[in-house]
């Protein structure tokens, strides 16, 4: 159920925060079409640091495997990135579905090293949205429906007062990408 | 091309840096070595009532603070304490190299003693909560906490610091990760001078930091009763070759050296602070918590960093001990220097910057080259404090107390580690 408690400048303000802290930077230099490796020069490990943090704050599960590898997973070998490491048509129709316009230059041939740096904080945001609206419409402790949150953050049971548990970002991935693979049977 | 006698090409010390218990760098440290003065008191980096030692050397957070402040921190996260302390020594060394180390390529390295960090105790307990009396993880309620903290994992790696050091200042020829001990600081200069000697590169960093005054980098050694005990004051604790010498003391510190090839020093016009003459490493082969009661690991060492130089025994000046302040250390090095020199071990002086600075560990060898280096250029025989009872054993000329002002020109600097692992440097002050 969409989730009313955080808004989307809540989430764009905490992945600020935790990025700034990651990377040494001042807050306002990170900005929603900011790419986290080519203009805010992250390394691999960051991500698992802003994402730890991430985690910490909303009481989530980010997903740890990015959407190209379920694809793989769930597609077979080469339906996403061919024998050369390179995007697939199929894969670039996926992402921009996906992505829409927070990654603009997608083209097929592409090196799919090249994508992570293509990852903005906007995407970001949405991806931690996607996850946060997939709060369940009842409490997996004592079954109530009706949540509540007192700091914008962190949603509890308005009965048994336990924490909202929410989906991990890979199941979200994996149910989406069945979802489209139903709709447009893209491969 | 300038070769040694040994035939490799000759190896020049263009900078040096360090952060220690007795100063911010080089200079203030050696300055208040000169004075006698001793950087060891009660330990304040952690709680330490119960334990049977419960002083050590420590550097003042704020000097490194002023350091990092302005600074880009973005690697602090990767950074043990002792990686922080020797990014602030290998600063100092190649702002006084004056060298733009991103202009070197491949042709520069890195060569780093350090160990990693311990696990701290806080961690092991937030583990231990979160493990069933069965031996069973509850590893949902560890991610509900926050997570074992993942970044440490590079903390306590001990290769991370040379890559690290390596990338901070665009080093990208060989990286060295030397983990030996208190012999971990001298192997790297060491080594560092035979990659630059046999032409692998012409310039290095070079060096060793330790920082682990917490619970359980005292305890180990607590256990091992390798710690001083017995002290009137923090600042007396420390007393090599005296007769009441019973352990050493902890200390944390970091020491870098820019190490060149000479033509190399030259055509760029640097000025030249000394000369890596001669190393030499052995083994005791003996036993992991003894050493070799001749001292023959110690001799080894000594010897073959002779040969190396191709010097002979009379040509030493002073001797730089490794003089921890352990019974058994300060005896078989005092036995292996008069194997090693004969009847003119007694005319050489030899003095323990230990006995001011306590053990950095795998510093020690890194911090103790440069003071060595800088007694040879000012003329300055560092002394052996708290010397106050001599040991019929321990006989040679400890330079008691007071510094003293003697010229000399070639001198060995010890470094012996636990288990026996050994290295010596033989220094110069350089001669075109």
């Amino acid at each position: 159920m969409k989730n009313e408690f955080i808004t989307d400048e809540r989430i764009f303000q905490e992945l600020k925060k935790a990025i700034a802290e990651t990377l040494r930077l001042d807050e306002d230099a990170i900005r929603l079409e900011s790419s986290l490796v080519n203009d805010l020069d992250a390394e691999s490990l960051d991500f698992l640091d802003i994402n730890y943090r991430l985690e910490q704050v909303f009481g989530i599960k980010m997903a740890r495997h990015f959407v190209l590898e379920h694809v793989e997973e769930m597609f077979g070998e080469g339906s996403a990135v061919n024998e050369d490491g390179l995007l697939t048509e199929k894969a670039v129709t996926l992402l921009k579905i996906r992505f829409g316009d927070q990654i603009p230059n997608l083209e097929a041939g592409m090196d799919m090293d090249e994508v992570p740096a293509m990852i903005t904080i906007g995407s970001l945001v949405e991806g931690i949205r996607d996850i946060l609206d997939a709060l369940p419409e009842k409490c997996t402790h004592c079954g109530a429906s009706g949540w509540t949150s007192e700091d914008g953050l962190r949603v509890k049971c308005a009965s048994c007062g336990e924490h909202a548990v929410y989906p991990n970002g890979d199941d979200l991935i994996q149910e989406w990408l069945k979802k489209i693979q139903e709709e447009r049977s893209i491969f | 091309m300038s070769h040694g006698p040994n035939s490799r090409r000759r190896v020049v010390v263009t900078g040096w840096g360090m952060v220690t218990p007795l100063g911010k760098n080089a200079e203030d440290t050696f300055q208040n070595a000169m004075k006698g003065k001793s950087g060891v008191d009660q330990l304040t980096s952690f709680d330490p009532t119960g334990l049977p030692c419960t002083i050590g050397g420590q550097v003042k957070d704020q000097w490194l603070a002023e350091f990092e402040a302005g600074k880009d921190l973005r690697t602090n996260k990767f950074s043990s304490r002792a990686l922080r302390l020797m990014r602030a020594a290998s600063h100092e060394a190649l702002l006084r190299a004056q060298l733009d180390t991103s202009s070197f390529g491949g042709r520069m390295g890195v060569a780093l003693g350090s160990h990693g960090d311990n696990p701290t105790v806080d961690r092991m307990a937030f583990l231990q909560r979160h493990m069933g009396p069965d031996g069973t993880w509850d590893l949902k309620g560890l991610d509900g906490a926050g997570g074992y903290p993942f970044l440490s994992f590079f903390q306590r790696k001990p290769d991370v610091g040379a890559i690290t050091l390596a990338a901070l200042f665009h080093c990208k020829g060989p990286t060295l990760s030397v983990s030996s001990a208190c012999a971990a600081g001298a192997q790297a200069i060491g080594e560092a001078a035979f990659l630059i000697g046999e032409g692998s590169c012409d310039l290095m960093l070079a060096g060793g930091a330790e920082a682990t005054l917490d619970f359980v980098g005292l305890a180990g050694f607590c256990l091992l009763r390798a710690l001083v005990e017995k002290y009137a004051t923090p600042q007396t604790a420390s007393r090599p070759f005296d007769r009441r010498r019973n352990g050493f003391v902890m200390s944390e510190g970091a020491g870098a050296l820019v190490l060149e090839e000479l033509e190399h020093a030259r055509s760029r016009g640097a000025h030249i602070l000394g000369e890596i003459l001669g190393y030499g490493s052995a083994a005791d082969a003996y036993r992991i918590t003894d050493t070799h009661p001749k001292g023959l690991g110690a001799l080894y060492a000594m010897r073959a960093a002779l040969k190396d130089a191709c010097l002979a025994p009379q040509d030493v000046q002073y001797i730089n001990a490794h003089g921890t302040s352990t019974q058994q250390n300060d005896l078989t090095e005092t036995i292996a220097i008069k194997e090693c020199f004969g009847r003119q071990s007694f005319e050489i002086p030899v003095s323990s910057n230990k006995s001011m600075l306590g053990h950095t560990i795998a510093a020690a060898g890194a911090i103790e080259c440069v003071l060595t280096l800088m007694g040879m250029e000012r003329s300055v025989i560092l002394p052996t404090i708290n010397y106050e009872h001599p040991d019929s054993k321990c006989d040679l000329d400890y330079v008691p107390n007071e510094m003293r002002r003697v010229d000399h020109r070639i001198a060995l600097s010890n470094s012996f580690g636990f288990g026996g692992q050994n290295a010596c440097l033989c220094l110069g002050s350089f001669e075109a």
